[in-house]
């Protein structure tokens, strides 16, 4: 009998979620269905932390790679999955636990991806059950869910087109062969596959010419379904972007580091400006959103450590601080219907809590101290800075001010004194948005723990 | 004997540290206890930090320098240390903030209004204000200014009188633009000086291997940032607005400590980066141009806290131009000059919000005949002004004295040109003056209520004014320790 390594409890771990998301269409009580999610995926982010500890780095038949970045990662995508999962505890029907697991799946798949295929299937995995995901409550979203299973199904096919183009040169497809550094210097098909790969990316991760559906989308879906896209699917779309990038086109990274910075420019602008004009809610955050997926990209395109350092706590910062909000927001508009800025007039006076953890994450997004979006926001500029690109870091620097405009906008309107009767506490929202707005002000404070597990990860892809 | 000293050396290593603290407990405190403490435990933390700094000012004087530093490792990763210390410019102002914001806790919410939220934004703004003058780190500087300006952005757009959105909108605006060309410019300075640091220390003996035109960028940025703060002629606008429509304690910090982290930074920048006092004479031609331009803006107000405020530009262009004098009696006056206006300001403007709150306005030409109903705050404020305009006695006559002395050292008889505009803005108090609070013909019959525990504080303020003015030395032998 072979001997199970602990590292293989991973797969087993995704197996099991695998099994279940098959007994769960079957399966009414959303109870049982809720528990059975929380305790695998609580075990695998204590299987995950404990290898993390170890400093596991073991190759699994060539198709899974893993080591302390995706450890880190699957830690991080099970943590966020948990607090989904508390958002919309009993206000889903039971296909909903379906579909999220084989979200799940996608998700915790990419971080330990060696191989080309599995990051195709996991994202395959991912966009067809969110499009349904959205599609699940009512038929109203079903514009939305067409467009964005059809944007996703487009944005897969040049995933696997861009894969056609670069297999014929080593006959591979685990990560690290792929591309035979030694012979190609400047390969017109090589170049011409990068930048599919960086459009098909982009479409996941919402970079600016290929982020139209993203408003339409987020104002249509149920929050917590929007959080989930925000939150989970942006930042595996950029883990599949650092491992794609990184590890396959290593030797073209001064091409992929003019695209980024290109990239990261124009997504920063349109987000911001257009950010600047919403009256609904979710489409500020939606465009705000965008934003942030422009700083990220920033530390992606300086190629040194320390700027991937910089994305990947830009990434947790993010994920925290979007899910929290719109938690907020699902609360809010759920029960009460709150849907333009101007609805959110007086909320501080209706409900206190809301409008102060709504300070706080909005706050953090636009990069005030001490909270976390402010050190990621650092470290992304700095980094910038610490790869001679001043003027990626001015510009940065420059739509980070542009971004208080808004979220002041916001918060002046949630201070207003009026007079509506109160608001009830949503239990669910409370919790998730109580830990979001517990992480962000006490990694704010004290942020090295964070900045050394940050570091300690970038240094094992670079 | 040894012990003893090396003991109370121990103890003032970590005094620094217990400042911080203090706040940061009582924040906490006041988050999680009922509203009826909160004033109480703003008015313990801030006491207690007054009475440490009062402290440190005896001994300072008795062993006659100051230089205390301290520090912590904050992010081990990055190499960034939390450093705080003391050194004689930082004193001063250190010992002002901790008058100024015992005062406010005290007194500064007249309308005794959202109590938990007002003393939870002015122990916030004491973090930012103590750990400010306190920080020996580019870095930490950076956060405590920011959280400074958004505790008085709150302070304003929540707690302000009716028109507060557009004008605390505005305050963030340019307070944000300030802090992003700031973090821009320490982020230069920290990836162009040779050993990688945000220590101030360091950055000063490292400064002259920066290359001329890294120095130039970093110079005009933070130039520009610490401008829009102080606030200098095109950079002002916010000012004004902000103040009318702060409330008094937001006012009284704002004028009396916000605007002084600007003036700290400008000294600071001119340590760093030393080459740039050949062009200190453009700088004392726009802090003119300011000082000019705010008193006959001044004239045209009729809003008593307009007026306030536009003669807060005035003060800060005369610290802006002593400190472009680049001689001791330039700095020692300009330092000086913070410390008086800060006392003075933050008098005046407690003074104007329980003027409002006695008669329901602040406009010039409606208030008549205060001296009848309320004769302790229009003598205070008669007083206050006189010493706005450097009446001997008063902390505001050193200071004129010492930035003229200066001047004239500097520039010549040239120097003197801003001593005209002082003369106007005090012909125009003294009009202000006999208009509403001297004028007996025709006179409302409000009723003076004012609390005790305000009037307690017009007598603190006024006591520090006088105690600094009539014994400048106090301050002077820690400037320039013979």
């Amino acid at each position: 009998m072979p001997i199970i390594n602990i590292s293989d409890f991973i797969l087993i771990i995704l197996s099991l979620i695998f099994i279940y998301s098959l007994f769960s269409i079957f399966n009414k009580n959303k109870k049982i269905n809720f528990i059975i999610m929380l305790l695998l995926l609580l075990s695998l982010i204590l299987v995950s932390s404990y290898l993390f500890l170890l400093s596991t780095n073991i190759l699994i038949l060539n198709l899974f790679h893993i080591f302390r970045f995706s450890l880190f990662f699957i830690s991080f995508f099970s943590f966020l999955f948990i607090l989904i999962l508390i958002l919309s505890f009993e206000k889903e029907t039971q296909y909903f636990y379906t579909l999220l697991s084989l979200v799940i799946i996608g998700v915790l798949l990419i971080p330990i991806a060696n191989s080309l295929i599995t990051i195709f299937l996991a994202l395959e995995l991912i966009s067809i059950s969110t499009s349904f995901l959205i599609l699940s409550k009512n038929e109203y979203k079903l514009e939305s869910a067409v467009k964005l299973f059809l944007l996703s199904a487009i944005s897969i096919s040049i995933f696997a087109f861009a894969i056609v183009l670069i297999f014929p040169y080593n006959a591979q497809l685990t990560l690290t062969n792929i591309i035979n550094n030694n012979i190609i210097s400047s390969n017109y098909f090589i170049e011409l596959a990068l930048i599919l790969f960086i459009v098909a990316l982009g479409f996941e991760s919402a970079l600016f010419p290929f982020n139209f559906w993203v408003p339409d989308v987020y104002q249509a879906s149920e929050s917590n379904i929007t959080a989930l896209i925000s939150g989970i699917n942006k930042s595996v779309a950029f883990v599949a972007i650092i491992l794609v990038l990184f590890i396959v086109f290593i030797s073209y990274k001064q091409l992929f580091s003019t695209i980024l910075s290109v990239l990261a420019i124009l997504t920063m602008f349109f987000g911001n400006l257009i950010a600047l004009v919403q009256k609904n809610i979710k489409r500020l955050l939606a465009y705000s959103s965008i934003s942030q997926a422009g700083y990220i990209l920033i530390g992606i395109a300086t190629l040194t450590q320390y700027g991937l350092q910089a994305s990947i706590f830009q990434i947790f910062a993010h994920a925290f601080m979007i899910i929290g909000a719109f938690s907020i927001i699902f609360w809010l508009q759920k029960q009460h219907n709150l849907n333009t800025i101007s609805d959110y007039k007086g909320l501080s006076s209706r409900n206190n809590f809301a409008a102060i953890s709504l300070t706080i994450l909005m706050l953090s997004m636009a990069g005030i101290p001490p909270l976390l979006g402010f050190y990621g926001k650092f470290l992304l500029f700095s980094s910038a800075i610490n790869a001679n690109m001043l003027l990626l870091a001015l510009i940065g620097i420059l739509n980070s001010f542009i971004s208080i405009y808004y979220y002041g906008k916001v918060i002046t309107a949630m201070y207003r004194k009026t007079r509506a009767k109160i608001i009830s506490f949503d239990k669910q929202a409370l919790i998730v948005a109580s830990v979001c707005v517990f992480i962000i002000i006490s990694l704010g404070i004290y942020p090295q723990p964070l900045i050394h597990i940050t570091q300690i990860i970038s240094s094992t892809i670079l | 004997m040894l012990i003893l000293n090396q003991l109370i050396s121990q103890f003032l290593s970590n005094i620094l540290d217990i400042c911080i603290l203090i706040p940061a407990i009582a924040i906490i405190f006041i988050a999680l206890l009922k509203e009826k403490h909160s004033r109480q435990i703003s008015i313990l933390s801030t006491g207690l930090v007054l009475a440490i700094s009062l402290f440190l000012l005896i001994y300072f004087y008795k062993i006659g320098n100051v230089n205390i530093t301290n520090s912590i490792l904050f992010i081990k990763s990055l190499n960034i240390n939390f450093n705080l210390g003391l050194n004689p410019i930082s004193f001063v102002l250190f010992l002002m903030a901790n008058i100024i914001l015992f005062a406010t806790a005290l007194a500064g919410n007249v309308h005794r209004a959202e109590q938990k939220l007002s003393s939870f934004l002015i122990i916030l703004f004491q973090i930012s204000g103590i750990g400010l003058f306190l920080s020996l780190n580019l870095f930490i500087f950076f956060i405590f200014w920011d959280i400074g300006v958004i505790s008085l952005f709150f302070m304003i757009n929540i707690l302000g009188s009716p028109n507060r959105r557009t004008a605390s909108m505005k305050f963030l605006i340019y307070e944000i633009f300030a802090s992003s060309l700031l973090l821009f410019g320490i982020l230069i300075i920290y990836f162009y000086t040779p050993i990688h640091s945000f220590n101030i220390q360091k950055i000063i003996t490292n400064s002259n291997l920066i290359p001329a035109n890294i120095q130039l960028v970093i110079f005009v940025l933070l130039l520009i940032a610490f401008a829009i703060n102080l606030p200098v002629f095109p950079f002002h606008s916010w000012l004004p607005d902000a103040h009318t429509e702060a409330p008094t304690q937001g006012s009284m910090l704002l004028s009396g400590i916000l605007t002084k982290f600007g003036g700290f930074g400008i000294i600071l920048l001119f340590e760093m980066l030393p080459i740039f006092k050949l062009y200190s004479n453009y700088i004392a031609i726009a802090a003119i141009v300011s000082i000019f331009y705010s008193v006959f803006v001044l004239m045209k107000q009729d809003d008593i806290k307009r007026v306030i405020a536009y003669s807060t530009i005035t003060e800060m262009g005369i610290v802006l131009f002593g400190i472009s004098e680049l001689n001791n009696f330039g700095l020692f006056g300009s330092i000086y000059a913070m410390l008086s206006h800060g006392l003075i300001i933050a008098l005046m403007f407690l003074i104007a919000g329980s003027i409002e709150l006695i008669y329901g306005t602040r406009s010039i030409k409606v208030l008549k005949g205060i001296v009848k109903n309320a004769r302790l705050s229009a003598y205070c404020f008669l007083i206050g002004t006189f010493a706005i305009v450097g009446m001997p006695l008063t902390t505001a006559f050193i200071a004129d004295l010492l930035i003229f002395i200066g001047a004239i050292q500097s520039f010549g008889l040239y120097g003197i040109i801003p001593l005209f505009a002082i003369l106007l803005l005090g012909a125009f108090m003294y009009f202000i003056i006999n208009k509403s609070f001297l004028s007996t013909k025709k006179y409302s019959k409000n009723i003076d209520f004012i609390r005790i525990e305000q009037k307690f504080v017009y007598f603190i303020l006024l006591f520090f004014i006088f105690l600094f003015g009539i014994f400048p030395f106090i301050i002077l032998k820690l400037l320039n320790p013979i």
